[in-house]
């Protein structure tokens, strides 16, 4: 017995040191958790997915790259003109770049992957709708040639939906690109991707032409990162305590405090593009009444939210848009705000007579609605506080929670009246996105479709020659749609990220509007 | 032989004489009664919030504490019981008497009918209940009504196969031979000797069975699954809990409290009262 013992503790010493060696050997390996809102994202697809995780932005590069100020960087294209009426752009492409696979990237290959987006089927083929063809003026030059002007065109090339893909693979991989095996340009390359799980990448040391606004230019410094899927962020936050990864890629509010708290760990903050609202389903009654979407509305108080929900961290919403954006600048009769007078004379004169239970009724049906909120323990907490408020008007809201997974499908039917969601985007064209006419359930899940709204949508969509164009038209779409009252805005957050100081450093400024390349380069496991 | 079945105290009663069964009982009783007169008891109401008394630790004027919309805790808890008792109760309840019909009617006619039961029920019982109970409440929908049929087709096949097992053993017993030989119809001997005669496994199982209901209907509350908010339940209070585990662990620490204690409860008292109605073998016959 006591020999066996003292065999297996000898054995157990001696893997120990095997164990211990081997970290030493790999220790620029890194454990990150990805952002609640990112879990299950199923591929590495760029042209086809309508949802991408962080890792995607390390494996591919894109043309043009983001500062934080939300202006445009070079990065695959070294510099660019617009042709005086915006019917073209040529772009000048950085040299002695090369696919994962060893296929060149050049001319030929941007040509190709901007076809890609016009015989993939998918919905994100807008963002390359405006461009007619793609002229090879020589290897490292490309010109787009417009169907008509398209002012977000940077943008749009600056976003992980337009990461440069390898052609060739993508032809010949079908719907296996992105899942099983997928090639870019960028700083890493993937080794293994289990959705809903994790994703390992590693380093691609042929990597030198990092963004710009990054200190490094590459190779990246981590050899290896493993990207973990937690969807709880308490079960994240226990993991980043005890070791057992190194960074979270989102903090929620109430969980920050607590960081701070831990001499080893620290938070870092980046500007949000995050912003919570209140879908209101404009065809199920009684929000078929415009009155009842309003008092909904103005129930909502913005400010006991920030407060009590996210301990004061981030900032109320009072449009559709992070305020970021010019086009978050309607006019402040449009800006939706808590007014429970206002809210209360509307169901008062929409015949919504209160009861002494508290509860509105009219004909002698009361005024009971529902409201949809996805199993997120935050999601829960903040519909919870949505519920009192609503009640506090008279409305009585019953919660019905679905799994995060299943909720978009739930949507699809249009069955919803109320619901609480966020998105993440930091462009005005996320107001086409989910009040489109023509992407009733989801992702428009208010089923808003209306005549004036669909004509402003055009004009701000399609019609823009220029970027003042555009947001003057965006700003017309963007107030139309807030008085309507298809939503209502809760709360913008910022993206507060933690990491484990004696692991890992983060560069001190950070110029990216979110966590991508740009970070990534600079970070550095310590040893 | 002690005294004839007649003139001694009921076998719920008798449990209690033994100190374990004393004990879980005065706890099953608290819970129960409280459950019944929650709106008396409790000092505020469950669904009002106070957003800035949030996160209180324990204190005189909130006796376990204020949750993170600041509403209190112990308030929250006794209406809590309210739903965990009744939605476990009664799913158990209908699990049973369907499981009796199923159960009794199976082994009665016996043949094809008797096959499919058993096949069926075996088939159920081969996985585990909270797999069933996630599948039929991801059809129905979350909610109390779901949950409730969810759990009572969860436990379905353990009350068929117990009274099947029962009846099948009492069916050859000479007073059954008796009274058919007297002319009894099948209702009559079914509904007046057989069930009446296989009820005491099957009410103690359904007891026990009771404590492991309301621990599937606190996991079905604690995926949201359960009773949506504002209505309380353990399950779901632990899973608002365990968001806060660090900066109010009393919030999901006095659900999760109360669950455990009232299941270990009834489990010591089912086992009292097998003891008092001394049919320990009977029902590991059956199982």
């Amino acid at each position: 017995m006591t020999h066996s013992f003292r065999k297996t503790l000898l054995s157990a010493s001696v893997s120990l040191a095997a164990m211990l060696a081997a970290q030493a050997a790999t220790a620029q390996e890194a454990v990150f958790v990805m952002a609640g809102n990112e879990v299950g994202a199923p591929t590495y697809n760029p042209i086809k997915a309508t949802m991408l995780n962080t890792a995607t932005g390390l494996i591919f590069d894109r043309l043009v790259s983001q500062a934080a100020d939300l202006s445009y960087h070079p990065w695959l294209a070294e510099s660019w003109e617009e042709a005086a009426d915006g019917m073209s752009w040529t772009f000048h492409l950085k040299q002695g770049v090369t696919f994962h696979n060893g296929e060149p990237f050049n001319a030929e290959a941007v040509k190709a992957w901007i076809e890609l987006f016009k015989t993939t089927e998918g919905e994100n083929a807008y963002m390359a709708e405006a461009i007619a063809s793609v002229e090879v003026v020589d290897d490292q030059t490309v010109k787009f040639v417009m169907s008509r002007p398209e002012p977000n065109l940077l943008y749009n090339l600056s976003s992980t939906f337009m990461s440069v893909v390898e052609p060739k693979s993508f032809a010949a991989l079908g719907d296996d690109f992105g899942v099983t095996e997928v090639y870019g340009t960028g700083p890493f390359k993937l080794e293994s991707f289990s959705i809903g799980q994790e994703t390992v990448l590693v380093r691609n040391d042929d990597y030198t032409w990092g963004p710009q606004l990054a200190t490094n230019h590459g190779p990246a410094k981590i050899a290896r990162a493993t990207f973990r899927e937690i969807p709880e962020d308490s079960t994240a936050f226990l993991e980043l305590k005890t070791g057992g990864v190194d960074m979270l890629l989102s903090v929620p509010p109430d969980l920050t405090g607590e960081i701070e708290k831990e001499a080893n760990l620290a938070v870092v903050t980046l500007p949000g593009a995050d912003v919570w609202y209140m879908p209101i389903n404009v065809t199920k009654a009684p929000f078929d009444d415009i009155r009842v979407r309003e008092a909904a509305a103005k129930a909502i108080n913005q400010e006991e939210i920030l407060a009590s929900v996210f301990g004061g961290v981030g900032s109320t919403a009072d449009t559709f848009l992070i305020s970021a954006l010019p086009e978050s600048h309607v006019s402040d009769g449009a800006k939706i705000h808590y007014d429970p007078e206002r809210a209360n004379a509307l169901l008062d004169e929409a015949g919504w007579v209160m009861g002494a239970d508290g509860v509105r009724a009219k004909d002698g049906q009361p005024l009971k609605v529902t409201l949809w909120t996805q199993s997120d323990s935050i999601f829960r907490r903040l519909t919870e506080v949505v519920q009192a408020q609503l009640k506090a008007v008279g409305i009585e809201a019953e919660i019905t929670t679905f799994d995060s997974s299943m909720i978009r499908d739930q949507y699809k039917t249009g069955e919803q009246q109320l619901a609480v969601r966020s998105y993440n985007w930091d462009n005005a064209d996320i107001v086409d996105w989910f009040f489109g006419g023509d992407r009733l359930g989801y992702p428009n899940v208010s089923m808003f479709n209306d005549p004036k709204a669909e004509e402003l949508r055009t004009a701000a969509m399609t019609g823009a020659k220029n970027m003042d164009e555009r947001i003057a038209n965006f700003t017309a779409y963007h107030e139309y749609v807030l008085s309507q009252f298809p939503m209502a805005p809760i709360y913008q957050p910022v993206q507060a990220m933690a990491y484990n100081k004696d692991r890992i450093s983060v560069p001190e400024k950070i110029d990216a509007p979110s966590f991508g390349s740009a970070m990534f380069m600079d970070l550095e496991v310590k040893e | 032989m002690s005294a004839p079945a007649s003139l001694r105290a009921p076998a719920p009663l008798r449990a209690l004489r033994r100190p374990l069964g004393a004990v879980a009982g005065f706890w099953l009783a608290l819970v129960v009664l409280a459950a019944v007169f929650a709106p008396v008891l409790s000092p505020y109401g469950y669904d009002i919030q106070a957003l800035k008394e949030a996160y209180q630790p324990p204190s005189a004027a909130h006796w376990l504490g204020t949750d993170e919309f600041g509403r209190d805790l112990l308030t929250r808890l006794i209406f809590g019981a309210r739903t965990s008792l009744s939605v476990s109760a009664t799913a158990i309840a209908v699990s049973v008497f369907c499981g009796m019909v199923l159960g009794a009617a199976a082994a009665w006619f016996g043949g094809w009918f008797d096959r499919a039961v058993t096949v069926v029920a075996d088939l159920t019982w081969s996985f585990p209940e909270i797999l069933i109970a996630l599948i039929l409440v991801a059809i129905i929908g979350p909610g109390t009504l779901g949950t409730m049929i969810a759990i009572s087709v969860a436990y379905l096949a353990q009350f068929t196969r117990l009274t099947r097992a029962q009846i099948l053993t009492l069916k050859g017993e000479t007073f059954i031979e008796a009274a058919r030989s007297l002319g009894a119809s099948n209702g009559h001997i079914l509904f007046r000797h057989l069930l009446p005669n296989a009820l005491a496994p099957v009410l103690v199982s359904a007891m026990l069975a009771t404590g492991d209901a309301i621990i599937l209907e606190a996991t079905l509350g604690f995926f949201g699954l359960g009773a949506q908010p504002p209505v309380p339940s353990w399950g779901g209070m632990m899973s608002a809990g365990s968001a806060l585990v660090f900066k109010a662990p009393w919030v999901i620490l006095f659900p999760g409290l109360t669950v455990a204690i009232t299941v270990v409860a009834i489990n010591l008292y089912g086992d009292a009262l097998i003891a008092a109605l001394d049919i320990r073998s009977r029902l590991r016959r059956a199982a």
